[in-house]
């Protein structure tokens, strides 16, 4: 069974030029047809993720990684291709990105599990695991613009973290945080694996990469270089950056 | 977005469909669809707007009621001491706040909504969640300081003693129809402004003109009727006529007055809706 295809999809990107015209009519010729340069994010990516499978994306910046994530995550489209998802996803992208400063830890709670897709009534339910979790029971009712980064980070990976999700997709969040709360986030997404998860790693970490899939994707300039084991690809990519550097 | 939902294998598993967008009455029906299974988060946004809204400020949901008030104020003095406007007899004060109240909800919601992506693009370019949930709270929270201030057009009608009769149930039908045209024309603006920025320098001068060529100061009576046609263009105009019609002087609406509204409204939502939902594919590469 497939959760996850990508099917010929490519991603355009116009990069506009920002050159500034200075007559009206110059102006407005600009603003409906800009002049712009085609940049293809990605080209032609296809590739399937099974169920159960936990799946690393790796590649140098602006390899197209993220390209990936944003149109698994629905935030864009495809310029052309199709994707197809079996399941419901759970993102744990820059965690807290929904959170409001003036508001508390619990009704940040409610407003970024909705924005996450949680029903109101899943969130209640859940709020006491997820404020353990976080480990900021404390601070709960106090506005999270007093927060340290490090609890801003807790409570946000906390709200993800207890997603019902079938597909998880992680992105650098592991970088931040201190390392045992990002020893205790592999472990969760350890968890889920075990349970029958499917996973999207996408990470510079080559460390937590290797440690966490059983499947690697090296990319370049928005195409799939290899696909294999972690150990082939991960030697493969440091190939690949060697080279860059000499 | 085409996002496509059927049933695969597993009841509890639904597949996503992803491409590139395209129109079409199918993808309309779904994207609603969409909506509706996002109904918690509407409900939370737009508690969000009111709680941010009102944090630190001493009148809070007060200042719903400051605005249509005020202007009440300012026009009653000009138009019924300084220059006198003909209102069928009713008492200028509640004449002018009736429609205030409708104007103010429309000009409110569309003037917010036009910001609610832009002023959002932290976290439109971070999560997805079907974005016309954001101008469609604003219309809410419009809609709730609608309510707040019609409290105290309870209290003017109450004073006036203005005869009430069954016919004040129009009033129902007549704010659903402006929270429909309202709707429409918010997602409009709000699309636009994530690619045109004019559209908000525009709006509060547009909106000046557009609230002189409603009924508000000045009862529809007034328009000269070789005019009425064209200014019943405006689908603002026959739903404040009507709506001040069913209020103050208990009568039915007029059909002549309302059909364009109606054909308009119903009309512009879904289009609005469509052509909203196909900028939104690709919003986050322009915002």
């Amino acid at each position: 069974m497939l959760d996850v295809e990508f099917h010929h999809v490519s991603k355009m990107y116009r990069i506009r030029k920002d050159n500034h015209p200075t007559g009206f009519y110059d102006r407005v010729v600009h603003a409906v047809r800009p002049p712009s340069t085609v940049f293809w994010a990605l080209q032609d990516v296809s590739f399937s993720v099974e169920r159960g499978e936990a799946l690393g994306i790796i590649g140098q910046n602006g390899a197209g990684k993220s390209t990936v994530l944003k149109l698994l995550s629905n935030i864009t489209t495809p310029s052309s291709g199709e994707i197809r998802i079996r399941g419901r996803i759970a993102l744990l992208l820059e965690v807290g990105s929904g959170f409001h400063p003036e508001l508390t830890g619990r009704e940040n709670v409610f407003l970024s599990g909705s924005i996450l897709g949680m029903r109101r009534a899943e969130i209640a339910r859940k709020m006491e695991l997820i404020i353990d979790f976080a480990e900021i029971r404390d601070f709960i009712d106090v506005p999270v613009k007093r927060y340290s980064s490090g609890m801003y980070v807790r409570l946000g990976f906390a709200i993800a973290a207890h997603l019902e999700a079938d597909i998880l997709l992680l992105d650098e969040v592991l970088a931040v945080g201190d390392a045992a709360f990002q020893r205790k986030c592999l472990e969760r997404a350890a968890d889920m694996r075990r349970a029958g998860k499917t996973i999207i790693f996408i990470s510079h970490d080559l460390r937590a990469v290797e440690q966490l899939c059983d499947r690697v994707i090296l990319m370049s300039h928005g195409e799939i270089v290899t696909d294999g084991l972690p150990e082939d690809v991960i030697h493969s990519y440091h190939q690949q950056t060697l080279q860059l550097v000499q | 977005m085409a996002l496509n939902s059927v049933a695969f294998g597993e009841p509890t598993r639904r597949t996503k469909v992803l491409t590139a967008p395209s129109f079409s009455v199918g993808a309309i029906v779904r994207h609603a669809i969409e909506l509706f299974a996002y109904r918690d988060l509407l409900y939370t946004l737009t508690l969000h707007r009111f709680s941010v809204r009102y944090k630190q400020s001493l009148l809070g949901p007060a200042w719903a009621v400051v605005q249509p008030l005020s202007l009440m104020a300012i026009y009653t003095i000009i138009f019924s001491l300084f220059t006198r406007i003909p209102t069928n007899g009713l008492p200028y004060a509640v004449f002018v706040y009736s429609a205030l109240l409708l104007w103010t909800f429309f000009s409110t919601a569309v003037t917010t909504s036009a910001n609610s992506l832009v002023s959002h693009t932290q976290l439109i370019s971070k999560v997805y969640f079907p974005r016309e949930i954001l101008p469609i709270t604003y219309v809410n929270a419009a809609l709730v300081d609608l309510l707040i201030a019609s409290l105290i057009l309870g209290c003017l009608m109450a004073y006036y003693r203005v005869h009430v009769t069954s016919n004040l149930l129009y009033v129902i039908p007549i704010v659903l129809l402006a929270v429909v045209f309202t709707t429409a024309a918010s997602l409009l603006v709000a699309a636009i402004q994530v690619r045109f920025r004019d559209i908000g320098l525009a709006m509060p001068l547009l909106l000046q003109l557009w609230m002189f060529a409603s009924p508000v100061v000045y009862p529809l009576s007034a328009v000269p009727p070789r005019f009425k046609a064209v200014y019943l263009l405006n689908p603002m105009a026959g739903i404040i006529e009507d709506f001040r019609r069913a209020l103050l002087q208990g009568a039915a609406p007029e059909p002549g007055t309302l059909r364009n509204a109606i054909i308009i409204s119903c009309i512009a939502l879904p289009l609005a809706y469509a052509w909203f939902k196909n900028r939104e594919a690709t919003m986050v590469d322009v915002i």
